[in-house]
C-alpha cells in the first residue's frame, strides 16, 4: 500500500485524508500517568505481541529513543504520530504499519491509542479498517469499560466511544469568500469542531482545516462516522459552489498561474510562502484550471513540512538549508511530466 | 498567563502544536479556544482539563476529612490529584469518584450515558423522578453553558412536565 498522501482518494479534490483514532485501556493496568517503567514495559510488549500475532508482516515496532527528535517531528507532521508523543524523549513504544497510515503510540495518554489515516473521504472504511486491529487486542486482554460511560480513558475528555473521527479539508474558496466563521457555528452546534491543521492561532497558511466530533459520549461509532461523511459531503458542496464562482474571475486565475510560476522556479521557499502557494495552485488543480495533478500537490504538502523535509533530504534543520531543499523539491516534482 | 490570542483573558486551553518545524505550545482563553476550534479540549493536542476540574471541584466536592481518606483503592489517587492533574489514575478511579466527575463528564460530553454501538443494550435502571428531574437540571445547565438554548428550552419543558404531575 501507499503513503495516504501520494494518492487522491474518493472526493479528494477537497478531502485529503479521513482518519480515525481510538483510545484503549486494559482493565489489568493503571492508567499511564500513573504506571512505572515495568507496567510500561508490560503493556507495551503485550500490546505488539498481540498486533504481531493476528497481522503478521504488517507492522513493525519502533522504540521512539532511537529516532531523533526530527524523525519524530516529522512523524507528527505525516500525522503518524501526536504532537506530545513526538515532544517526549523517554524510551515509548510505537508500532507502526509498513505503509505509515496506522499507528499504535503505547503508553502515551492512554495505553493504546491506535490511529490510522486514509487518503479521501472514507470514514467507513477507516472505522474499518481501526476496528479489526481493535478487536484482535480485544480478543486477549480486558479493555478497561465501563457499560454507563464506555471505554474507560485517561482524561474524560475521551469516554464513551473513546473515538475520534476527523477528514482533512481543503476548503480555498469558502476561506476567500469568508464562510469559514459561520461554517464553523454550524459544524459546531453539530457536535463537530474546524479548527486550521497548520499553523498556529492567527498564522494559518494554506487553508487546511480538519474536522473532527467533539463528543465521544452518548453517540455510537457508527452515527459519528456517518454523520462526519454527511458534514463533509455537505462542506465539500459548498467548496465546489463557492469555487465555481471564484475561478471564473480572472484575477484569481492569474493567481494561481503566478503561484504555479513561482513554484516552478523559485530558489528559495520559506515554509509560509511555500504554503501559500501550494494551496493556491492546488486550487488551480482542483479545480481543472492548471494541469498539476492532485497527487502532486497532496505529496509536495507533506513532503514541504519543515521536519519532513529535513529527514527525508537530509538537509540540517537552518530555515536556509530548508528554503533551498523545498524550493529544488517543489521545481522537481510540479515540472516532471 | 495571558491568552495569546486576544490578549485579555487568562488562557486556560493549552494546546500543543508543530509550525514551521519547531514544537510550539500554545494558551488560549476559553472563548478563544472555542472560537478558533480547540473548545472542545480535543486530547492529542495536549488541552489541560484540570482547569475544567478545579472549576467543578469546589461545588461537588466532598466534606473535608472525607476529601483527605478517600483514596482509589487501585491506584490510590485521591480526587485531588486528578484534579490537579487532569489525569485519572486508573479504571477504578471512575468506581470511586464516580459521582465528583459525573458533572464534569456531564460539562465535556453534554451527556453522561454511553451508546453503545453493539447489539448488547444497555440496561438502564428504572431512575426516581428526582434522580430525572436532577439529571435534566444538570443537562439543561450544560447545554446553557455551550449557548444551546433551544436544547435548554425543551430541557426546561421536560422539567416542568416532570414537576407538575408531582402536584397532580
Ligand atoms: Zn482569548
Ligand atoms: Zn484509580
Amino acid at each position: 500500500m501507499t503513503k495516504w498522501y501520494n494518492t487522491v482518494g474518493e472526493a479528494g479534490d477537497i478531502v485529503l485524508s479521513t482518519g480515525i483514532r481510538l483510545v484503549r485501556n486494559i482493565e489489568d493496568f493503571v492508567f499511564p500517568c500513573r504506571l512505572d517503567s515495568e507496567g510500561r514495559q508490560k503493556v507495551s510488549q503485550l500490546v505488539r505481541d498481540i498486533v504481531f500475532d493476528a497481522f503478521p508482516d504488517e507492522f513493525c515496532y519502533i522504540e521512539t529513543d532511537t529516532l531523533t527528535y526530527m524523525q519524530r517531528l516529522s512523524m507528527a507532521e505525516r500525522n503518524i504520530i501526536s504532537p506530545e508523543f513526538a515532544g517526549r524523549d523517554d524510551k515509548n513504544g510505537l508500532i507502526l504499519s509498513s505503509d505509515e497510515n496506522t499507528g499504535i503510540m503505547l503508553c502515551e495518554q492512554d495505553h493504546i491509542r491506535l490511529q490510522t489515516i486514509m487518503p479521501g473521504l472514507c470514514p467507513e472504511q477507516a472505522y474499518e479498517y481501526a476496528g479489526k486491529i481493535d478487536k484482535a487486542i480485544a480478543e486477549k486482554v480486558k479493555y478497561a469499560y465501563s457499560d454507563s460511560i464506555g471505554y474507560l480513558t485517561q482524561s474524560p475528555s475521551d469516554l464513551g466511544t473513546a473515538m475520534r473521527c476527523s477528514v482533512m479539508l481543503h476548503l480555498p474558496a469558502l476561506s476567500d469568500m469568508g464562510r469559514l466563521p459561520r461554517l464553523a457555528r454550524s459544524i459546531r452546534s453539530l457536535g463537530f469542531s474546524i479548527r486550521p491543521v497548520y499553523g498556529v492561532h492567527s498564522r494559518t497558511p494554506g487553508d487546511f482545516y480538519s474536522v473532527s466530533n467533539r463528543i465521544t459520549l452518548g453517540i455510537d461509532e457508527k452515527t459519528a462516522v456517518n454523520n462526519l461523511k454527511s458534514i463533509t459531503s455537505h462542506i465539500a458542496a459548498q467548496e465546489h459552489n463557492a469555487a465555481s464562482l471564484l475561478i471564473e474571475d480572472e484575477a484569481w486565475q492569474d493567481r494561481i498561474f503566478r503561484a504555479y510560476g513561482i513554484l516552478s522556479t523559485a530558489r528559495l521557499l520559506s515554509y509560509e510562502e511555500f504554503m501559500q502557494l501550494i494551496s493556491i495552485v492546488r486550487f488551480g488543480s482542483a479545480t481543472g484550471v492548471i494541469d498539476v495533478p492532485l497527487e502532486k500537490t497532496n505529496m509536495l504538502i507533506i513532503g514541504g513540512q519543515p521536519a519532513t523535509l529535513s529527514v527525508i533530504k537530509g538537509v540540517d534543520d537552518t530555515s536556509t538549508s530548508r528554503n533551498a531543499a523545498r524550493a529544488k523539491m517543489v521545481r522537481e516534482v510540479i515540472r516532471e511530466r | 498567563m495571558l491568552c495569546q490570542n486576544c490578549g485579555k483573558k487568562e488562557a486556560t486551553t493549552h494546546i500543543k502544536q508543530i509550525f514551521g518545524g519547531e514544537m510550539s505550545e500554545n494558551h488560549l482563553c476559553r472563548d478563544c479556544a472555542s472560537h478558533l476550534g480547540y473548545g472542545d479540549m480535543l486530547p492529542g493536542f495536549g488541552l489541560n482539563i484540570s482547569q475544567l476540574l478545579s472549576g467543578f471541584a469546589g461545588d461537588f466536592d466532598l466534606p473535608a476529612p472525607a476529601r483527605e481518606t478517600l483514596r482509589c483503592p487501585k491506584c490510590g489517587a485521591s480526587f485531588g490529584e486528578i484534579v490537579s492533574t487532569g489525569n485519572v489514575g486508573c479504571s477504578e478511579c471512575y468506581h470511586t469518584f464516580y459521582e465528583r466527575l459525573l458533572p464534569i463528564i456531564e460539562q465535556t460530553h453534554g451527556k453522561s450515558r454511553h451508546t453503545p454501538s453493539h447489539s448488547s443494550p444497555v440496561k438502564e435502571k428504572e431512575k426516581t423522578k428526582e434522580e430525572k428531574i436532577a439529571a435534566l437540571r444538570l443537562e439543561m445547565s450544560s447545554a446553557v453553558s455551550r449557548e444551546d438554548f433551544e436544547t435548554a428550552a425543551a430541557l426546561r419543558d421536560q422539567i416542568k412536565t416532570l414537576e407538575g404531575g408531582e402536584t397532580q
